[in-house]
């Protein structure tokens, strides 16, 4: 686009110039050729008597009038280069036509050829001259006539053509770069498209590329959006294949341990111990092949206020006996950019634990921090935990109370996954008088 | 009592049944989803146990379709899968209780003792609206025969409404019954769940009344107000 603009400008403004020189140099030539009709009436005109040369007697006003600007005058050569007048316009006054001083040697090498050239007038004002040399019948010597004619009005002409030229030429330049900046907008704007849209699948704003694109494009939207597609089920076949592979081991763990306490004995104690170990090694690698996933998948977005939703009533339900009631608040426009699963496995574990340990009251919200951030807050009414202990539950997964049931990891697991999205789990008081989780997720724009 | 036990593992049914008979229940064993079905449908239990990875047809598809039959019976599930989207799934379609595998025996019976408990101390009729019904014996609401997903709060705001439909409720009466004695509410949030209850019961279920609160109408049927005792 620079480039067209730059040449488009620059072949403005030459042409411009040229446009003007070539205006002035017709003017010139005019001028020049009503100063050579001049001379030749001198010419013919001019008497010879004896040494002396006369002029014929010329009628015409501005030859007559003071400082008119038209002015003659008929000298001859002098042997050190200078001219000796014999006559000059009346309009010349007492003033003489001021020649540039090579001129009779120049007049001289060329006989019977017209000379023009600049010069000053009477009035200093700038003079278009001509100047020829002739022989006269009668006399032998040469004669040398001049004519001069004021060239301020060509000047003016020429100035006034040259802005009235620029002032087209800008006006014409501005429309160009106007069009050309059009041209190049309108042109690319399917480009722009394109990369917006790549843009929205790549922050999850979108699963794929919806708009339609003129047919040069499309093939490549479709290729990106085979991609994607391509992208997405890779991550889903993988996650599949792990997670079945690790729930399909989970039944077996089941029944050896249930056999194992069924018969005490040193055999059982090794299989409990070991078939514990296998589940652990599976819930770790489910959690990994999770991670992997995620670092793979394309970032969707999903509603805050339907993950409550549903976690609320789910957990409603389990603890129902202990009636616990969960309050939960999120705005509308709060979306989390990331995994529905992540998410609800974040908030699950999180409110889940609130369920657990509170008294009967469970307080949750999602506030938005800004346009990308937003907080989730879980609350209870429960006993809260001591500032010393909250560092070794979220880190290192410390069971506290054996009595609480669940797998006691709920807190570690929810600071891992904070952390997948650059967060971490902060522990503190409520002011219902339990324990405060607070956890900074990644916003989508609405 | 009688128990359903649905599970397809050989050894873990076997087990299973074992620990159940010698808990004191009688134990009928379906080994996939088909047949899972079909005894549900057809014989009255106490309570299930539902493992949901099933042949023919999985466990969360069959206890969909017994909950649309209205079938009230407790169900807990039994399932390799811990994630909390899967337990949400299987909560919203019916599920009264979730056990994930591995799990002790001993857990597992004090999960049912609590729901044959629940299930046998409500004995409240359930109410009915125009096509909403609300069961509170099982905590549970449904309009035109399709389950509602209600939070705890919600279901409360449901309930009270249809125990005095017809008639118009004044914001705070609905804060003061909603909400336990010191839950610090301002009565705007009011608003915020009738809108959500509106939006999953339909929206012209609850009337506003300019200036004097909310009033549940009951369209077309005459059985607004008639308790039934099921």
């Amino acid at each position: 686009m620079l480039l067209a603009l730059g040449w488009s400008l620059s072949a403005l403004i030459v042409s411009a110039i040229l446009l003007a020189l070539l205006f002035q140099q017709a003017a010139i030539r005019r001028v020049d050729q009503t100063l050579g009709e001049l001379i030749d009436n001198l010419v013919a005109g001019s008497t010879v008597e004896g040494n002396q040369v006369f002029a014929p007697p010329f009628t015409d006003e501005r030859s007559l009038r003071v400082y008119s600007g038209r002015y003659w005058e008929i000298a001859e050569p002098t042997a050190d280069g200078k001219l000796r007048p014999f006559a000059r316009s009346t309009s010349l006054f007492d003033s003489m036509l001021s020649p540039p001083s090579d001129l009779a040697a120049r007049l001289k090498a060329k006989p019977g050829k017209a000379i023009a050239y600049d010069t000053h007038g009477p009035l200093n004002e700038p003079l278009r001259a001509r100047a020829q040399q002739n022989l006269l019948p009668g006399r032998k010597a040469p004669v040398i006539f001049l004519a001069g004619e004021d060239r301020s009005s060509i000047n003016r002409d020429v100035r006034g053509f040259a802005a009235a030229t620029a002032v087209a030429f800008l006006l014409l330049g501005a429309g160009l770069i106007v069009a050309i900046v059009m041209q190049v907008r309108v042109g690319l704007q399917p480009l722009f498209d394109l990369q917006s849209e790549v843009s929205d699948v790549r922050r999850g704003k979108a699963q794929r590329l919806a708009a339609t694109y003129p047919s040069e494009l499309t093939p490549l939207a479709d290729e990106l959006n085979a991609l994607v597609g391509h992208n997405q089920e890779v991550v889903e076949r993988q996650r599949t294949h792990v997670g079945n592979l690790a729930h399909a081991l989970k039944t077996p763990i089941s029944v050896m341990l249930t056999e194992a306490a069924q018969r005490p004995g040193d055999l059982s104690e090794v299989v409990t111990r070991q078939t514990e170990a296998m589940r652990q090694q599976v819930d770790h690698h489910l959690r990994r092949a999770r991670a992997a996933a995620r670092m793979q998948g394309q970032g969707e977005r999903t509603s805050v206020a339907e993950v409550l939703d549903e976690l609320s009533r789910t957990l409603e339900r389990i603890f129902l006996e202990k009636g616990v009631v969960i309050d939960w608040d999120a705005a509308e426009d709060v979306y989390f950019l990331g995994e529905r699963q992540d998410l609800l496995e974040i908030a699950g574990n999180a409110v889940e634990n609130a369920c657990k340990w509170c008294k009967s009251k469970v307080r949750v919200r999602a506030e938005a921090l800004g346009p990308d951030r937003f907080r989730l807050l879980v609350e209870d009414d429960g006993p809260g935990l001591p500032p010393d202990r909250r560092d070794e539950v979220v880190r290192r997964g410390t069971r506290l109370d054996e009595t609480a049931p669940g797998s006691g990891l709920g807190l570690s697991i929810i600071d891992e996954l904070a952390r997948a999205y650059g967060s971490i789990l902060i522990l503190g008081d409520s002011s219902l008088g339990g324990l405060r989780l607070e956890i900074d997720l990644p916003r989508a724009e609405a | 009592m009688r128990i359903l036990l649905v599970e397809d593992d050989p050894d873990l049914s076997r087990q299973l049944k074992v620990a159940l008979a010698d808990a004191g229940y009688a134990v009928d064993h379906a080994p996939d989803g088909e047949e899972a079905q079909f005894l549900g449908e057809t014989e009255p239990y106490d309570a299930v146990i539902l493992d949901l990875g099933l042949p023919k047809v999985d466990g969360v598809s069959v206890l969909e379709r017994w909950r649309r039959e209205n079938m009230a019976t407790p169900v807990l599930i039994l399932t390799a899968r811990g994630a909390w989207s899967e337990k949400v799934a299987g909560f919203d379609a019916g599920a009264d209780d979730y056990l994930t595998k591995p799990f002790h025996t001993e857990e597992l019976l004090a999960r049912l003792r609590a729901l044959l408990r629940r299930s046998a101390g409500h004995s409240a009729p359930s109410l009915a609206c125009g096509g909403l019904r609300l069961d509170p014996r099982a905590a549970r609401a449904s309009v035109n025969g399709e389950p509602l997903r209600l939070t705890s709060l919600e279901y409360r705001l449901l309930h009270y409404l249809m125990m005095h439909q017809g008639r118009v409720i004044s914001r705070t009466e609905l804060v003061e019954h909603l909400y336990d004695q010191d839950f610090d509410r301002d009565s705007n949030t009011i608003e915020v769940f009738i809108g959500r209850v509106r939006k999953k019961i339909g929206p012209e279920r609850i009337e506003t009344v300019r200036g004097l609160g909310y009033r549940l109408t009951c369209p077309d049927e005459e059985t607004g107000g008639e308790a039934q005792a099921s």
